[in-house]
């Protein structure tokens, strides 16, 4: 894996998440004429949120390729386009209909590199518009990275600025490993976080995990748009002295445990958050490692801080009600904190 | 059985031919009611009264009305985002307010649409993904075409019991792309189940035209792959649709099985209301005039001018067709259709937001 380039700021300009999709998808095609990219109205329209827009000019309609509504053939043809040598990009319209393709990618394209003993690799990224706190009811709101952290073979990133998720799927299409790439559709235009993108040959490792913010009383783990309600969270506790670490994975699978690890290890103390329900979730993940391999470093019993176990509901009183909020990660730091 | 006989059958009357002239007026004001409801949604999205996103069934009113005006009470259906109409127009002929039809009705349809607790689902999921089991209107998600073994089984069931109703699911000609599409129609036809599949076919699946969706002429031909009859309507066309349908509905309620029924109509606007302006990119002008053209409306009208059923004075009044929803005003339509609506909206705003923590209700069926 190649190491972070250091940004050069004096020729950058500020992006936004969308925009930084777009230009690693650009550079990532001009550098590898195999590669493509499919999907639902990726082409003509240019994505239903126009992370593709203006590519299929660029590119032609045999290299940006507008799929019939079918999530099987869009994973299952890239599959085959990757054992005949290709690169492929996959375009989830959104990230919830990934489940009509679940076959293609749990038994095929995650064991393919396991059952040909190294032979096959697959170079495919699946991404695709994620998470709650839109308004977008049960099936365009949900954050389902752990079913297919739960499949081995599967690469899980999350970024949640502009820059990782250019230097990150970057780094995701050249690594030959099958990816699962969540995009938090509310950054997607959000100017809050709009920056500067590092020009050149731009990638962010797989598998490391980036401090957001430092602290010494306690660590927030987290991913996607709960980076900010943890970010959030460590202000509000900083007001009453509480320093709080903000750990943003940005990759799930593989995980830097190494950085967790460091963390608590002058902390004490672990907070996990993610907008998934609880059960099998990612941050149980998280707590199991860490109750290994930092037991004798903790304080306190490591919390969670999840949506609860339901669907994502549609209005948003109920939808507040579900997710985790601001209010709950600060009183799970308090907890934490005050054991 | 081959894919067109159904509708070929020697010296077989068309079925719109035994309505009444009741019936038909009946169906020419549904069509208003349809597209009312489309432009009035519209309307109070613009006045910021509505949030959320219409997937405008405009000039696609005669697929939803056609197909629902001969079906029993007792007949499921599985309307989907393009056919909210559908909701409150099942099992309405001549008895719109009336509380014991087998439908739901416009003051459920807008509580659903304004998120309020009176709407069948409290809200939990988003306007079109509806439903009430004792409407007999099956509950969509947003998984295209997952409907059709849903209805397959509702249908089985009903023969369990003894039943004799038929299923009618709507599906776009995107969605027939979807594996479970074909999964489903399989296992209805090897089991005789009487579920209809209705595609309305509107030219474009979001972004997406026709020619890189499926590689096929008339979604007829399709049925012959499973054996079963497939019948093409005009979507413009409220009375052929009607007509389209029947001969399957009749079809399956015989104990024959399953079919399909191509409705071949044309999207007027963006896939949703949030696509409009970057539908007049994606889409060539032409086509899109071309495809307005044969506003359901106007061709129901003509019709029923010709028949005599309505007076040349009469057929002057409430032209509603040709325009889009700003064009439009409540001048261009029946007071009562008007006045049903006005119904809806105003319980929908009365009724109350579900307190949040029903967001936490009903995951699981209680156990005390
Ligand atoms: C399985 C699945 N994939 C993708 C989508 C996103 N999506 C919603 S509507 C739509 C286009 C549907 O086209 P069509 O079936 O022709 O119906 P229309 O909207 O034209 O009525 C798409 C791709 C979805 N809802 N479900
Ligand atoms: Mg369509």
């Amino acid at each position: 894996m190649s190491a972070t380039v250091t940004p050069d700021t004096a020729k950058a300009t500020k992006k936004n998440f969308l925009n930084a999709l777009k230009e690693a998808l650009t550079e990532e095609m001009e550098r590898n004429p195999m590669m493509i990219i499919q999907g639902e109205d990726v082409g003509l329209l240019g994505g239903a949120f126009g992370v593709t827009e203006g590519l299929q000019e660029q590119f032609g309609t045999h290299r940006v390729v507008d799929m019939p509504i079918s999530e099987a053939a869009i994973i299952g043809s890239a599959v085959g386009m990757a054992l005949n040598g290709m690169t492929v990009v996959c375009e989830m319209q959104f990230i919830d209909f990934i489940s009509c393709g679940f076959d293609q990618i749990v038994n095929n394209m995650a064991t393919y590199h396991y059952r040909t003993a190294g032979e096959v690799n697959m170079p495919i990224v699946v991404r695709g518009p994620a998470g709650g706190y839109s308004g977008g009811a049960l099936y365009h709101s949900q954050m389902n990275e752990a079913w297919f952290a739960n499949s081995p073979g599967l690469q899980i990133v999350c970024p949640s600025t502009p820059s990782d998720a250019k230097g990150l799927l970057k780094a995701a299409i050249r690594s030959g490993n099958p990816t699962i790439f969540y995009e938090v559709k509310n950054l997607y235009r959000d100017s809050k976080i709009a920056e500067d993108l590092p020009e050149g040959d731009y990638l962010v490792p797989l598998g490391k995990a980036a401090i957001r913010r430092p602290g010494k009383d306690l660590t927030y783990v987290t991913y996607g748009q709960n980076v900010y309600h943890c970010l959030q969270a460590a202000e509000t506790l900083a007001g009453q002295g509480i320093e709080a670490e903000v750990i943003d994975l940005r990759t799930l699978v593989p995980l830097d445990e190494a950085t967790i690890l460091e963390s608590i290890k002058r902390t004490n103390r672990l907070v996990v958050v993610n907008e998934a329900p609880m059960t099998c979730g990612f941050a149980g993940e998280v707590v199991a490692r860490m109750s290994d391999l930092a037991f004798e470093y903790l304080d306190a019993p490591p919390v969670r801080v999840t949506r609860l176990d339901t669907p994502v509901p549609w209005v948003e009183p109920l939808e507040r009600y579900v997710l985790p909020s601001v209010d709950d990660i600060v009183n799970a730091g308090l907890r934490v904190a005050k054991f | 059985m081959s894919a067109t006989t159904v509708s070929a059958k020697e010296g077989h009357k068309p079925p719109h031919q035994l309505l009444s002239k009741e019936d038909c007026l009946e169906i020419f004001k549904q069509l208003f009611l349809a597209r009312y409801f489309d432009v009035r949604l519209i309307k109070e999205k613009k006045r910021g009264r509505l949030k959320g996103t219409l997937y405008s069934s405009h000039n696609q009113e005669a697929v939803i009305v056609g197909s629902l005006y001969g079906l029993e009470s007792t007949d499921w259906i599985s309307p989907i985002h393009r056919d909210m109409p559908g909701f409150f127009l099942k099992d309405a002929k001549f008895r719109w307010r009336d509380e014991n039809r087998i439908g739901m009705s416009i003051k459920e349809v807008c509580s659903q649409v304004w998120g309020r607790s009176d709407s069948p689902g409290r809200a939990r999921d988003n306007w079109s993904h509806i439903g009430r089991r004792s409407a007999n209107i099956i509950h969509s998600t947003s998984m295209l075409a997952g409907t059709i073994p849903v209805a397959a089984g509702v249908a089985y069931a009903d023969r369990m019991k003894g039943g004799n109703a038929v299923v009618v699911t709507y599906n776009g000609e995107g969605s027939t792309a979807q594996g479970v599409f074909h999964e489903a129609i399989n296992y209805a036809a090897v089991h005789k189940l009487p579920v209809v599949t209705i595609i309305e076919n509107n030219q474009w699946a979001y972004g997406t035209p026709t020619h890189l969706e499926y590689s096929l002429e008339d979604f007829a031909r399709r049925a012959d792959g499973y054996g079963i009859p497939g019948l093409v309507a005009d979507g413009q066309d409220v009375f052929d649709v009607y007509d389209k349908v029947m001969e399957a509905v009749s079809f399956s309620r015989a104990g024959n099985g399953p079919s399909i029924v191509e409705c071949k109509t044309f999207r007027a606007y963006g896939h949703g209301d949030h696509d409009d302006d970057r539908a007049a990119k994606y889409r060539p002008t032409q086509g899109v005039e071309e495809g307005r053209k044969r506003d359901p409306i106007a061709i129901c009208r003509a019709k029923l001018l010709d028949w005599g059923y309505l007076s040349k004075e009469e057929a002057g009044l409430y032209m509603a067709e040709g325009k889009g929803s700003a064009q439009t005003t409540n001048e261009d339509f029946p007071p009562e259709v008007v006045e049903y609506l006005n119904e809806g909206i105003e319980f929908a705003l009365a009724s109350p937001v579900p307190p949040a923590e029903e967001g936490g209700k009903w995951v699981f069926k209680e156990i005390s």
